[in-house]
């Protein structure tokens, strides 16, 4: 062991964690440039720590410490003190909730809830109504589709023709096709503007 | 083992607490604050690279540590407790300031930096070696460390703790801090070492 050189791993060890071992001491004692290694490397990690405590204090002034501890001693004290109640001036005095509010709020409010309704009404009454029928977007799509100069473009492979039974993996394809075409990169930094699902709580 | 000195006030102030003596408890604590301040500064900077965020980090965890004292277990060292409650208060600022940042503008490329002042002459010892170009390179390799890389070095190197007391501290192996303690140590000799 003491004959071979010590490992880089055992060397960081020695330097940060461990005391060497007797055979160690005296391989580092014999070999210049196990020792010459150790050397370099504490006189980096040296450097690594006055640096960094360097940076830490010449953020942090004495000044700013003892405006910190005041801050912290503060606030412990006030912690677990009962809030203060603040009393309001006599005109403001308690009412009941029913005699303060005007007539004139009800019919607003029994307003917006029927609108709401009929909303919801009209809104599930037209969605039925338009599946029976083509809708606008479609009748453009199948008439964009029929005109001559749209099926020379779609020959071409430029302008696919929009197709309404596609299986959910035609569909998924499409998708990668379209994502991987250059003008989707464009699309990229509004992509990463847009928190993904997993981060939205 | 004797316990540290620190170990023994968080133990005084746990009991003073646990007695309903608060204000005491209070007037003891400010002298652990201030022992263990200056160590607490320099890992959150170190972790969080931006005084504003180390500040308002080591703030909240020296208020959590003073509001769980009760849950304080005394035969363990109060420095590597602390340092647990430290090392999650960066995590959490930092998880914050990440999700700031996402939504955020950003108004210049060199916001996150710590701006660079001409030197003065009243620069402090401290202000004059973060100054030169060998700091600079030492401060832009240590932040060039992976996450995990640097918060282990941190607290082994700049924290001076073990690797066992680290390993409590992040909830890691022991085993896996020293994995990661030796890849950043690596790394940084690989872009300083000078031949």
């Amino acid at each position: 062991m003491t004959s071979r050189h010590l490992s880089d791993d055992r060397l960081i060890e020695l330097c940060m964690l461990e005391a060497p071992s007797m055979a160690e001491q005296q391989h580092l004692g014999s070999c210049c440039q196990c020792d010459a290694r150790r050397a370099r490397l504490l006189a980096l990690l040296d450097d690594v720590s006055d640096v960094a405590a360097a940076q830490a204090d010449a953020a942090f002034p004495p000044e700013r410490l003892a405006r910190q501890q005041a801050r912290i001693l503060s606030h412990l004290q006030h912690d677990g003190r009962p809030a203060r109640v603040i009393t309001f001036p006599a005109a403001h005095a308690y009412e009941p909730i029913a005699s303060r509010r005007r007539p004139g709020t009800r019919w607003i409010a029994a307003a917006a809830v029927a609108g709401l309704v009929i909303g919801l009404v009209a809104g599930r009454f037209g969605h039925d109504y338009s599946l029976g029928r083509p809708g606008p977007v479609r009748a453009i799509v199948a008439r964009a589709a029929g005109a001559p100069e749209f099926r020379a473009a779609g020959s071409s492979g430029t302008i696919r023709e929009a197709s309404t039974d596609l299986s959910d993996e035609e569909f998924l394809s499409e998708i990668e096709i379209a994502l991987d075409s250059p003008t989707a990169a464009a699309l990229q930094p509004l992509d990463d503007l847009t928190p993904l699902p997993w981060e939205v709580r | 083992m004797p316990l540290s000195r620190d170990s023994q006030l968080a133990a005084e102030i746990k009991a003073l607490v646990a007695g309903g003596e608060r204000d005491a408890a209070r007037d003891r604590y400010s002298d652990l604050v201030a022992r263990q301040q200056r160590r607490a500064v320099r890992i959150a900077y170190q972790y969080l690279r931006d005084a504003h965020d180390a500040d308002e980090a080591v703030q909240d965890a020296f208020v959590k540590v003073f509001t769980h004292i009760t849950s304080y277990r005394e035969d363990l060292p109060f420095e590597v407790w602390f340092t647990r409650i430290l090392v999650n208060a960066c995590l959490d600022l930092r998880k914050s300031r990440a999700r700031r940042l996402r939504w955020a503008v950003p108004m210049s490329s060199a916001t996150d930096t710590t701006p660079t002042d001409p030197p003065t002459r009243d620069q402090s010892p401290e202000q004059r070696l973060v100054s030169t170009e060998r700091a600079k390179e030492i401060a832009t390799a240590v932040e060039s460390l992976p996450g995990r890389q640097r918060t282990v070095f941190t607290l082994c190197h700049v924290a001076e703790q073990t690797t066992a007391e680290v390993s409590q501290a992040l909830g890691l192996s022991e085993a896996t801090v020293r994995v990661h303690l030796f890849r950043a140590v690596r790394k940084l000799r690989r872009l300083l070492e000078r031949e």
